[in-house]
């Protein structure tokens, strides 16, 4: 006689036939009540940003029907390019209702281009061309917008695909390519002296590149409290004598414990974990960190013939990998808002704890719109790549551009012999 | 220059503590050129850089309220600031409250 374990049979084994998906195997009805409210929550608040009438891939002009349809960044308009019409997609600030409700915002609400990345989901997407029925693929992974090679339409990605390829809305580039090269040939023309030589020598702005990038613009209602210790000197004297003086400081000291409730509009955050990671000693992300903010109340509804011509990074990154940099932020606008209300501590405050009670966040995926020129300088053990970056809307410029280690530590050296010498003399002349 | 004028400060005031000691004015060259070096590489590569959100987001605050308690006096301190005075680091992460 056996005593081997049987299978486990009834409701919930792997027996049972698994329930459909979004489907709850047991009845809400028969469990506690803390559960069943759990289960039967609504789902959470969602902003619908999908534009279902350019699913199929084709945006025409309204005027002509064409195709040939791309940004004209002076205007910041999409222009038709057969019969020059120009128009532009609806401000997903008015849209969407952006700038409204901040002191209202409860939970977290994500807008549909925001949701979380499916990493099955695959970057080739195919599309059935409205002019000639054929088949054409796009890689999401390095374009938006593809050709049909057999009537020349052009085709867009504007379905809301969940590889995190189609954000909410898009912030068209302003600043046209030979203004921003104009500025970056600004920005290395002061910084030639000390500059890499091959740097200057194979120094072509011309090859700028337009690229959106991807961004979370989050709006958030918190409350943040703080408290440590602050002190204030209530006496200064010196004692002892000649060359054993010291001065001494009398002082008293307060717990100090401020609060503070406020909302932050359009917080900026980088969604591609690449841009995100800001470590100076391996790469010059903080250049293109530098130039933020954009001006986010201007993004219009995702179109992708607004990428006709540029090239675009995708987004890996969710909202929950993104609220603790989040968090950061908001403690440390809010240190920063609690700084003139201790002024008073000529001492200085010391703050031990702090605490952000996040009452409501609403996240939207966007792109925004960066001109880069990079340049690879060679290392041993790696190398760095550097980065001049252009911000696509308002013009501001930073870049990051690799030194001739020998000319620097020379420089050094010869305003330090100089300072050297200045120093001798007044100890010869004192002598 | 910031970097120069600050590295020439401290030398001086070591300098000026006593008749004897202007032998700390020889710490000018090698400090100076420390400043120089750091100045320049700061301006061409620009690592210190990044968005100061603390000022660029647009924030709608409430008024900052709180309380301050006194709980001690201190006396004959040597030490300038209250120790680890952080009011003005607001990106310096400190211990949660629970």
């Amino acid at each position: 006689m056996t005593n081997e374990p049987q299978p486990p049979t009834g409701p919930g084994s792997p027996a049972d036939v698994p329930p459909a998906p979004g489907e709850f195997p047991i009845d809400p009805a028969t469990l506690p009540e803390p559960i069943r409210d759990e289960l039967l929550a609504a789902e959470p608040p969602v902003i619908d940003t999908s534009a279902t009438e350019l699913r199929d891939g084709i945006n025409r002009c309204p005027r002509c029907g064409s195709t040939d349809v791309r940004l004209r960044p002076a205007s910041g308009m999409l222009v038709c390019l057969y019969c020059r019409n120009e128009w532009s997609s609806a401000r997903v600030e008015e849209e969407l209702g952006l700038g409204e409700g901040l002191k209202d915002l409860k939970g977290t609400i994500i807008a549909t281009g925001a949701a979380d990345i499916d990493a099955a989901a695959a970057s080739m997407r195919t599309f059935k061309c409205g002019g000639c029925g054929a088949e054409v693929v796009v890689d999401t992974a390095h374009a938006m917008t593809a050709r049909c090679h057999w009537c020349r339409h052009v085709l867009g990605v504007n379905e809301q695909i969940p590889n995190g390829a189609v954000p909410d809305a898009v912030l068209p580039f302003r600043v046209t390519k030979d203004d921003a090269v104009e500025r970056i040939r600004q920005f290395v023309g002061k910084r030639r002296l000390f500059a890499l030589a091959r740097f200057k020598r194979e120094f072509t702005p011309e090859n700028v590149l337009g690229v959106y990038l991807p961004y979370m613009v989050v709006d958030a209602n918190a409350r943040a409290e703080m408290v440590g210790v602050g002190e204030i000197e209530t006496a200064r004297y010196s004692r002892g004598r000649d060359n054993n003086k010291r001065t001494y400081y009398d002082a008293d000291v307060y717990a100090v414990a401020r609060s503070v409730s406020f909302t932050a509009d359009d917080v900026q955050l980088e969604s591609s974990a690449e841009r995100a990671n800001l470590d100076t000693r391996v790469n010059t992300n903080n250049i293109i960190n530098t130039i933020l903010p954009f001006d986010t109340k201007n993004a219009v509804r995702w179109n992708a013939s607004y990428l006709v011509g540029f090239t675009s990074e995708k987004r890996d990154q969710d909202v929950e990998g993104l609220h603790p940099v989040l968090e950061h932020q908001l403690l440390s606008i809010a240190r920063a808002q609690a700084e003139p209300s201790v002024r008073a501590y000529d001492r200085g405050v010391r703050w031990e704890r702090e605490r952000l009670e996040l009452h409501g966040s609403r996240w939207v995926s966007m792109y925004l719109p960066v001109w880069l020129y990079s340049y690879f300088e060679p290392r041993r053990g790696g190398g760095l790549l550097h980065y001049i970056a252009v911000n696509g809307r308002t013009g501001e410029t930073m870049g990051s551009v690799p030194v001739q280690q020998w000319k620097l530590v020379l420089a050094a050296l010869a305003v330090g012999t100089v300072l050297e010498g200045v120093a001798i003399g007044i100890l010869a002349v004192t002598a | 220059m910031i970097d120069v004028l600050l590295a020439t400060d401290v030398v001086l005031a070591a300098g000026s503590g006593g008749d004897d000691s202007p032998v700390w004015l020889l710490l000018l060259g090698p400090a100076g050129a420390v400043g120089v070096y750091w100045m320049l590489f700061r301006f061409y590569r620009n690592t210190d850089k990044s968005h100061g959100f603390e000022r660029e987001t647009l924030v709608e605050a409430e008024p900052v309220t709180g309380e301050d308690r006194l709980i001690d006096k201190i006396r004959g301190t040597t030490e300038r600031w209250v120790r680890g005075r952080n009011e003005r680091d607001y990106r310096e992460r400190v211990d949660r409250l629970e």
